[in-house]
């Protein structure tokens, strides 16, 4: 009995940011929430909060690739493009109302994933990189050519959700504070969905696979299926959050699915922190605020955000958020 | 062990004191901001350009005209006194990006109207996101479908012209005589297609004869290996539909290759920026379309003093034909707002409804009622040589200034609009 009143730690203890760390690493969905809900009051303007969210979504799905299984992917735009063009397509050509259509948008996605992922796993390394790029640039052309249906270089209109009812509650999505609460629940869902995958035996085994795949190999894993698995599910996320982009925007444009999109994505990762939980989203944050500010000051803005990302590359290697829990656990 | 920890914690207290300093005052800062510069008498104007990207000089010399057009009318008194300012942002030509920048501009700036952008899909996206809100917005950028009743709405301007319009005009004077033999070579994506519609419907008219029709696909570097095919379809007029880096690699080789002196050489779009990047040699003599030339200042006053206004301003120089879009876009939709007596889209829409004529920089102009577009001169330009030039700016020498009137557009039923 006293020796537990001993270790009870006192408050200030209990601020340990060791401590903390800890808690929050077992409540990694929650402490993810809490920071996004205060997000809106953080950045500038509320649209680009809901791009931070919708971007740091993308780069947590692109990250199960990258930096969980070890696969550097340079063709992620097709996930995102296709996740967004089924939705969007739902919406303003078929007439479906909201939630029929991010489930259209997550079908593309998936399908999408599951053809790219299937065609490319058997190459590695960099070959892996060159044919997601192609089979990504094979889909673009596809949707841009396809005009009748996705506006091809015009873009898609019409992807119109101007209010939402759920049950008693009645959503205004033309008001960025409301828009941006109901893309958060998504962005919940999902996370708390991404981290029971990491936490399954499933997590376990794909990242033994990044760091010795081999020996996964030898252990019995099929590793082509788990890492198509691993792909399958990141077009899942990644769908999801084109099809959010959808709604957000009201169009959905050709250069979503363009390799610069990937490229993006890659840049996200990288600043935040690969491997990590809330690295993605402190990337996409860091991304875009810098791309916000600088692009407001000089239109040379591009220069600023390249030399800041060599800089993070060469003396964070882990990234921004990796580094900083690289720093409180060590 | 306790000692250690207190250590830590010791350490930490201050940290996390600072932490939470640091937030608040983050917190803090966006609101701060908003009141600091919030001025809610004033007529805000959101302009989304793409600063940067291929047509980065074409819209900083947007931006220059687009705060002339403020300045002017300004300082003709404003809307019962209250002033306008411009709010310039960088659409980075992405259509995503620029629905976001109109997003901030209307849901924090809290934007009057919206006037910019310079492609086809960045001002079908940012028209898209001005609808749904109410917020009228005037495009800048050539396009035919933003006037389709499809994507129209009531707060829908259009000061770009459209290509029906522009390339009406030009194929009329390149066509005319007995019926021409034509070539075609088209950039593969709409740009290049809206083009050759148009010229189409001018060739139905006139009896020009269509004797090849080469595309080819955007960023193309050696056009030599069509030269041949083109050359023995024996045109008389060969069309160039498209635009930056292809259209000066075209007229380039074309050059080179002896083109010109086998037929003339007519490109859908002609600007000062790119005559200039391209330099006097590979554009001698060949006519396009153009919106807007300084040396009309001899036929219109209106011009005469935008021209002046521009050169005293920003100390010499001459304003380009998409930098004049910038003036006419902004100050068009003020002049509207000063006729309405707000700037309310509803009053705006009613003032437009009734038919708006002015003329602030070209000559008359007009908005037509069902779909809000500018109806207005088209330049046929001549690209001058080298020998022909008086001095830096005198780049072209135009042949023939086509006033616009409702016949040469699209009819309203046609596009789509209820009468």
């Amino acid at each position: 009995m006293k020796s537990t009143a001993v270790a009870t730690p006192s408050m200030w203890e209990r601020m340990d940011p060791r401590r903390l760390m800890g808690g929050v690493s077992q409540h990694r969905v929650l402490a993810s929430a809490a920071v996004l809900a205060v997000l809106p009051l953080l950045v500038p303007y509320p649209a680009l909060a809901i791009n931070v969210l919708i971007y740091g979504l993308f780069a947590a799905g692109f990250n199960l690739v990258f930096g969980y299984t070890g696969l550097l992917s340079l063709g992620h735009a097709a996930l995102f493009g296709t996740g967004a063009y089924g939705c969007g397509i739902a919406i303003a050509v078929l007439g479906l109302p909201w939630y029929a259509a991010i489930l259209v948008g997550l079908v593309f996605s998936t399908v999408s994933a599951a053809l790219i992922g299937g065609l490319a796993i058997r190459t590695r390394g960099v070959y892996f990189g060159m044919v997601t790029l192609a089979l990504a640039q094979c889909l673009y052309f596809l949707f841009y050519q396809w005009v009748s249906v996705t506006g091809g270089e015009s873009g898609l209109r019409g992807v119109m959700v101007p209010s939402i009812d759920i049950g008693p509650i009645h959503l205004d999505l033309f008001d960025p504070v409301q828009k941006y609460y109901f893309l958060l629940a998504f962005v919940v869902l999902a996370l708390m969905a991404f981290s029971r995958i990491l936490d399954s035996p499933f997590g376990a085994v794909i990242e033994g696979i990044r760091e010795n795949e081999n020996r996964a190999r030898a252990s019995g894993y099929n590793v082509w299926f788990l890492k198509w698995m691993s792909f399958v599910l990141s077009g899942l996320f990644c769908g999801l959050a084109g099809a959010l982009n959808a709604i957000h925007l009201g169009v959905v444009s050709i250069d979503s699915l363009f390799y610069t999109t990937s490229g993006t994505v890659v840049m996200m990762v990288l600043l935040g922190g690969m491997g990590t939980f809330f690295g993605p989203f402190v990337g996409a944050a860091a991304f875009l605020s810098l791309e916000d500010i600088t692009a407001n000051w000089t239109s040379h803005w591009q220069l600023i955000a390249g030399l800041v990302f060599i800089a993070c590359v060469r003396f964070f290697p882990r990234g921004i958020w990796g580094s900083i829990l690289a720093r409180l656990r060590a | 062990m306790r000692d250690s920890a207190k250590a830590v914690t010791g350490s930490s207290r201050r940290t996390i004191l600072k932490f939470t300093a640091a937030l608040a005052a983050g917190c803090a800062l966006p609101a701060f901001h908003r009141r600091a510069f919030a001025q809610p008498a004033s007529i805000k104007v959101g302009f989304p350009v793409p600063l940067t990207g291929p047509y980065g000089s074409e819209a900083a010399d947007q931006v220059r005209c687009a705060q002339l057009a403020i300045e002017d009318f300004n300082k003709a008194g404003g809307l019962n006194g209250r002033l306008a300012e411009l709010l310039v942002r960088d659409d980075k030509l992405n259509a995503a990006e620029a629905v976001t920048r109109t997003l901030e501009l209307i849901e924090k700036d809290k934007v009057d109207m919206i006037v910019g952008s310079l492609s086809g899909a960045v001002l079908l996206a940012v028209n898209e996101a001005c609808k749904a809100r109410g917020v009228p917005y005037n495009g800048l950028s050539i396009s035919d479908r933003i006037n389709e009743a499809k994507d129209f709405g009531p707060t829908t301007y259009h000061e770009g012209l459209a290509p029906h319009l522009s390339v009406g005009a030009l194929g009329r004077y390149a066509f005319a005589g007995s019926s021409k033999k034509v070539a075609y070579l088209i950039a593969d994506y709409e740009f290049g297609y809206e083009m050759r519609r148009a010229f189409q419907s001018v060739a139905e008219q006139t009896g020009a004869q269509t004797v090849a029709e080469i595309k080819h696909p955007l960023g193309m570097q050696d056009f030599s290996s069509l030269f041949p095919k083109i050359i023995s379809a024996k045109p008389d007029v060969l069309c160039v539909l498209n635009f930056g880096r292809d259209q000066l690699n075209v007229l380039k080789q074309a050059s080179e290759f002896g083109l010109k002196e086998r037929m003339s050489i007519v490109v859908g779009a002609l600007s000062t920026t790119q005559r200039i990047a391209g330099g006097a040699d590979a554009y001698a003599g060949v006519i396009g379309a153009s919106n807007y030339y300084w040396a009309a200042e001899t036929k219109f006053a209106s011009a005469k003093a935008f021209n002046a206004a521009y050169a005293a301003k920003y100390k010499g120089g001459v304003p380009s034909d998409y930098g004049s879009y910038g003036y006419g876009g902004v100050r068009s939709m003020l002049e509207l707002a000063r006729k309405a007596g707000g700037v309310g889209a509803a009053a705006l829409a009613d003032a437009a409804s009734t038919g708006f004529k002015f003329d602030l920089y070209k000559g008359p102009q007009e908005i037509r009622a069902c779909d809000h577009q500018s109806i207005q001169a088209v330049f046929i330009l001549k690209s001058k040589a080298e020998a022909e030039m008086k001095g830096p700016n005198d780049t072209f020498e135009i042949v023939s200034i086509v006033q616009g009137d409702e016949s040469k557009l699209r009819s309203c039923a046609e596009l789509g609009h209820k009468a």
